[in-house]
């Protein structure tokens, strides 16, 4: 039980969280106001002037004075950061200057009027984001905010004072600042101060706020205030003692649902939802249920739901959208598997009839729960004209799919007609509402549930003008026809909206397969792009289709993004639009159109997020820039994108991937080349040392002969060790390119009668035979060059030939001088051949018996290319042994006649 | 008799230098430039010792040992390169007596001749006495003193000391040393040879910061100087 206890006293981890995520982030301090007037700005300021005079780095961001002089004085001393102005329409706005403030990074900035909505083109729509923007960046921010600016208050402001509230701040800004200062002064006393002129008001506005301030209102708001900063501080209360885990009667466990519809109300839902979540301290969620199978359409209500969403997000909510047949129990299961502990829903007035069927949502929540809470809340009835005004703003598609669908429901009305007089001259049926019947159905197949219903109705007129006596009046004679009329026009109905519904259900069912076919399309093919370039234009031209507008993809590249591919192709974004989609990048949130940052922008730019991190960003231009994306879109292309950066994220993996093989590749190169250079240069130096040590310590003990021959050894070896790092410095040179190739006349003769010279030098035992062609034509290169590569053939030949020796021919061939080096040993595997030009591949053994850096050939390759020339091996090269290696160069288009006549006159 | 000495290195260069300076040391000098001339010699020839370079044209240095020593209890001297650790450790864990790394002193390599020659001699019982730098190790008495002071050594120490004093002069692996000293078992435990290697150390040295009489052979094992050596 103690165990038990302790546990439960430990600090609420969530809110030591929470207290972590502060870190590093500005503290705000706030200055609530019951109304304007009471003295905030004045109250900011002197605090100001206070710590300034201290020595704090202050700086006044910006603050309105309204002219008020004893506010103004207190400014002087104060560093104060200049506006910035923003030329708009002919006017110039005059607004806080973020990016200087960024830069100037004092510890503390004064910023006034918190609930101020920037000018258009800004980079957030309102001041708040700014200085959300100042705190992330750990600066201290000190600002003023009238109670009727709060989210959650602006309703409840405007109903009790008359006056509608613009300008809001979410509940949530002023719930995380640090410090909420009251700045009260009683009704009275500003009343008295307004009349004084001492409150500032915009000359249009005065007549519109007279009534603003009376004492009623300011009351009312003066108690709005008090209770807000009271419940804050209760709010700072709780924190602390989760913090500190003093124990206490605190119940945060309340989880909240609240459910919207797809109507005016919702916004109103939202806001009395968060209301009642910020007083019971409660974590909420917004929820909308769709009918399932029954995509929303009309943009109107779309929008309905966009903005509660968008609503709730901003008071601290989650939302979430359901679909489901059967709502409430959507609901219900919901709230069960998340634990909510309360679910909050309207109830519309006036829908009696839907009551009355028992299709009233909120009645049939209380109701069906039985474990959950349910809060109805009272909704004032729609007003009249505005959805019937909205609803006639159908999109183009919809307009003509509800015209083709009344249109067939006319045609097939007219041939039933014309169907029944043919049946009635023929066979004179008793009864044709068969007839009309199928009209119905076959609208309902074709078109769907309203041109089904439109056609029940057709079916039911005409079935009454053509056949009914008395025929071609409306009038029924008989009133057991006007009972089967009215029979046949249920039956239409209910049949037809049953076939109707089935239609557009497996219509819907077509649209989704369609969308996840063109999602698999989207994906084979951005699978199938063999690069990041590919894949990225692939997907850009695929959206394109889907979205329209322009679409691009913005890659990070260092510090900056980079336009990696657009479609239509497009070179640069605007400075606007690049800071939109470097906000989107670095804040993983979108950006540009209709978000919260430079909503005025043509684009709206997402992030492309991986369980990596941010691979890039995409741009979009809406389809329509005055309706928000469709639901339907927007999960295409929030699938889409998905996809892309899937994409963008493996191709990156891949080329990491292939980096690393290459490096190690490089490694094995490298150790290749440690083994081969120790063992290499060692055996050279083992000898010199042993000969030189032996000389020294045993000389004395030796043989005259014995002592020449180490001399003499010694000779050959540093000779020997010469090669080696000659072969390494030429192959270093040849790959930094640091080699200059001459273009001379050369004679071939002369150059590998040079290289069998200095082998004949290196290699005293070695048998060299030479065969060369006479008048062999000129070629072109660089003499040493060309000797160097020959004299690494003949060393070669000699490593893996022995002293069996080796013959060199020279002759022509065609338009080629071929010269070759063969050699007498064992040859070479042919699957070995190519590899025999490559760094470090050594014959033999792989620990490399043979001296060698297998270095040789390669240098060879590499000066023989340079000159312009061509090199090959054959093995065997006669009677199954030996090594046949060949170079070829074009001969020189100077023959030799002309090559003598230009010698002689040089 | 002269003592024989064979030489196995495919390398012409060293066996150039080797022969003369080993006639010239007294010697009697063979060489062999592959694995199978050498077995072939080891057998017929039957030489004291042999110098084995672990690279040959034919097979694996290290099967000559293998194959040697089924027939041949010569020491084995074997040449690599510096590089080559893993090699140097199989070997000397496959019955090599020693080992030389390539480029060596005439010197260095004939005192390691003849550290093994001494220790292979028929009349050449397992040292019990060592003494160097007023060390003196009576294995017999285990009674170790410096400068004429006893010191007290755990039994652990003076198992580790046992194992270098017999092989004094020549390399001990640190397998060889573990297996000795902590069992076959342990035989991989490095880090307990160098706590115990750290405390000898501190206690024989006489500066233990710069150790003169245990040496660290690095990668292999250690090696406790001698002045015969030298």
């Amino acid at each position: 039980m103690a165990t038990e206890r302790e546990r439960d006293r430990r600090p609420d981890p969530e809110a030591l969280l929470a207290l972590a995520g502060k870190e590093g982030r500005g503290k705000l301090k706030v200055f609530l106001g019951a109304a304007p007037g009471v003295g905030k700005t004045y109250a900011m300021l002197a605090g100001a002037r206070r710590l300034k005079a201290e020595g704090a780095d202050i700086v006044i961001g910006l603050v309105e004075t309204h002219g008020r002089a004893e506010t103004a004085a207190l400014l002087e001393g104060q560093e104060v950061l200049p506006r910035k102005k923003i030329p708009y329409r002919g006017r110039e706005l005059e607004e806080f200057d973020i990016d200087a403030a960024l830069k100037r990074r004092p510890a503390l900035i004064v910023v006034d009027e918190l609930a101020h909505s920037n000018a258009p083109d800004s980079r957030h729509p309102k001041r708040w984001q700014d200085i959300e923007e100042l705190l992330g960046a750990g600066l201290d921010v000190w600002t003023a905010l009238n109670i009727q600016h709060l989210e959650s208050l602006a309703e409840v402001v405007s109903r009790v004072t008359g006056v509608a509230v613009r300008e809001t701040v979410p509940d949530g800004v002023l719930q995380r600042a640090d410090d909420v200062v009251l700045v009260d002064i009683t009704p009275d006393e500003l009343i008295q101060r307004l009349q004084e002129g001492k409150v500032y008001l915009p000359e249009t506005a005065r007549r519109a706020t007279q009534n603003f301030f009376s004492a009623r209102n300011l009351t009312a708001l003066r108690e709005l205030a008090l209770r807000s900063t009271a419940d804050r501080v209760d709010d700072q209360m709780v924190d602390y003692l989760r913090q500190n885990a003093i124990e206490g009667p605190w119940d945060t466990s309340d989880h909240l649902l609240v459910c919207i519809g797809a109507d005016f109300q919702a916004e109103m839902v939202v806001r009395a939802g968060g209301r009642l979540a910020t007083r019971l301290n409660a974590s909420w969620v917004v929820a909308h249920v769709a009918p399932e199978g029954h995509e929303e359409s009309d943009p109107a209500k779309v929008r309905f739901v966009d903005e509660a969403f968008r609503l709730g997000e901003r008071l601290g909510a989650e939302t979430v959208r359901l679909a489901a047949s059967d709502m409430v129990a959507e609901i219900l299961r919901h709230a069960r598997r998340e634990n909510f502990t309360q679910i909050v829903v309207s109830r519309a007035r006036g829908r009696f009839w839907k009551h009355w069927l028992g299709r009233d949502f909120a009645y049939e929540m209380v109701r069906q729960s039985r474990d959950i809470p349910v809060l109805v809340i009272a909704a004032p009835e729609a007003p009249a004209p505005k959805p019937r005004r909205i609803s006639l703003k159908l999109r183009a598609s919809e307009r003509r799919r509800l015209g083709a669908g009344l249109a067939g429901a006319i045609l097939a009305v007219a041939l039933a007609v014309g169907a029944g007089e043919a049946l009635n001259a023929w066979l004179r049926l008793p009864n044709l509402s068969m007839v009309f019947l199928l009209a119905v159905l076959v609208c309902a197949e074709r078109f769907g549930l309203w041109s089904a219903i439109a056609a029940s109705f057709l079916s039911f007129l005409a079935y009454n003008f053509f056949f009914i006596e008395p025929l071609y009046t409306l009038t029924i004679a008989k009133p057991e026809e006007l009972l089967s009329l009215l029979v046949f026009l249920v039956v239409a109905v209910l049949t037809g909206s049953l076939a109707g519904r089935v239609h557009d259900q497996s219509e819907f069912v077509r649209r989704r397969a369609e969308n996840s076919e063109l999602l698999y399309a989207f994906s084979r093919k951005l699978s199938a792009a063999p690069t990041l370039d590919d894949a990225l234009w692939a997907a850009a031209a695929h959206l394109q289709r889907v979205q329209g507008g322009h679409i691009l993809f913005l890659l990070p590249e260092g510090d900056e993004l980079r336009l990696a591919a657009a479609w239509p192709p497009m070179d640069e974004l605007s400075p606007g639009e690049m800071s939109a989609a470097r906000w989107a990048f670095s804040k993983r949130v979108a950006a540009g159109w209709r978000t919260d940052t430079l909503p005025n922008l043509a684009f709206q730019f997402r992030p492309l997020v991986t369980p990596r991190g941010v691979a890039g960003v995409c741009g979009f231009q809406p389809k329509a820039p005055d309706e928000p994306v469709s639901p339907e879109d927007e999960r295409a292309l929030t699938a889409m994108l998905e996809q892309t950066a899937i994409a963008i994220d493996r191709s990156l993996l891949v080329g990491e991937a292939v980096r690393s093989a290459a490096l190690e590749e490089n490694e094995k190169l490298r150790t290749t080349l440690l083994s081969s250079l120790s063992h290499d240069l060692k055996t050279p130096l083992s000898s010199i040392t042993g000969a030189v040590t032996t000389l020294r310590q045993l000389g004395d003990r030796m043989p005259a002969e014995d002592r020449r021959d180490l001399l003499a050894s010694i000779e050959e070896e540093a000779a020997r060790l010469n090669r080696f790092v000659g072969n390494l410095l030429d192959m270093s040179r040849l790959e930094s390119g640091a080699v200059k190739v001459r273009a001379d006349f050369l004679d071939p003769a002369e150059i590998v009668r040079g290289a069998v010279e200095r082998c004949r030098k290196a290699f005293p035992g070695m048998r060299i035979e030479t065969s060369l062609a006479r008048d062999l034509p000129f070629i072109r290169g660089d003499a040493s060059l060309l000797e160097q590569a020959l004299f690494n053939l003949l060393d070669n030949a000699h490593k893996y030939g022995g002293e069996t020796g080796a013959t060199v021919h020279a002759r022509q061939e065609g338009a080629d001088v071929v010269i070759s080096v063969t050699d007498e040993g064992p040859g070479v595997k042919p699957a070995d051949l190519e590899r025999i030009f490559e760094k470090f591949y050594r014959g033999g053994r792989t620990d490399g018996r043979k001296a060698g850096t297998g270095l040789g050939l390669s240098i060879c390759k590499g000066l023989v290319e340079a000159m312009g020339g061509k090199i090959e091996a054959q093995s065997p090269a006669l009677r199954r042994r030996g090594t046949r290696l060949l170079v070829r160069f074009p001969a020189a288009q100077l023959d030799r006649e002309k090559g003598a006549d230009k010698e002689k006159k040089a | 008799m002269k003592t024989r000495v064979l030489v196995v290195d495919d390398e012409a260069p060293i066996q150039r230098f080797l022969r003369p300076a080993l006639l010239a040391s007294g010697y009697e000098a063979l060489s062999a430039e592959t694995g199978a001339q050498a077995l072939r010699l080891i057998a017929t020839a039957a030489p004291d010792v042999i110098v084995l370079d672990l690279g040959l044209p034919d097979m694996d240095g290290k099967d000559v040992l293998v194959e040697a020593r089924k027939f041949s209890k010569s020491p084995i001297i074997v040449l690599s390169a510096r590089d080559q650790e893993t090699e140097k450790i199989a070997a000397l864990d496959l019955g090599a007596d020693d080992y030389v790394e390539k480029p060596f002193a005439i010197g260095e390599f004939l005192a390691r001749l003849r550290a093994a020659l001494r220790h292979a001699a028929p009349d050449h019982a397992p040292a019990l006495r060592y003494e160097a730098e007023g060390v003196v190790a009576d294995l017999d008495k285990r009674r170790v003193t410096r400068d004429g002071q006893s010191l007290k050594l755990t039994p652990k120490e003076f198992d580790l000391l046992t194992v270098l004093v017999r092989h004094a002069g020549r390399v001990v692996t640190h397998r060889q040393i573990l297996a000795a000293v902590w069992g076959p078992a342990h035989a991989d435990d490095t880090q307990y040879l160098r706590v115990f290697v750290g405390q000898l150390r501190a206690k024989i040295e006489p500066n233990p910061d710069v150790p003169r009489l245990i040496l660290t052979e690095p990668g292999i094992g250690y090696r406790l100087w001698t002045p015969e050596a030298a």
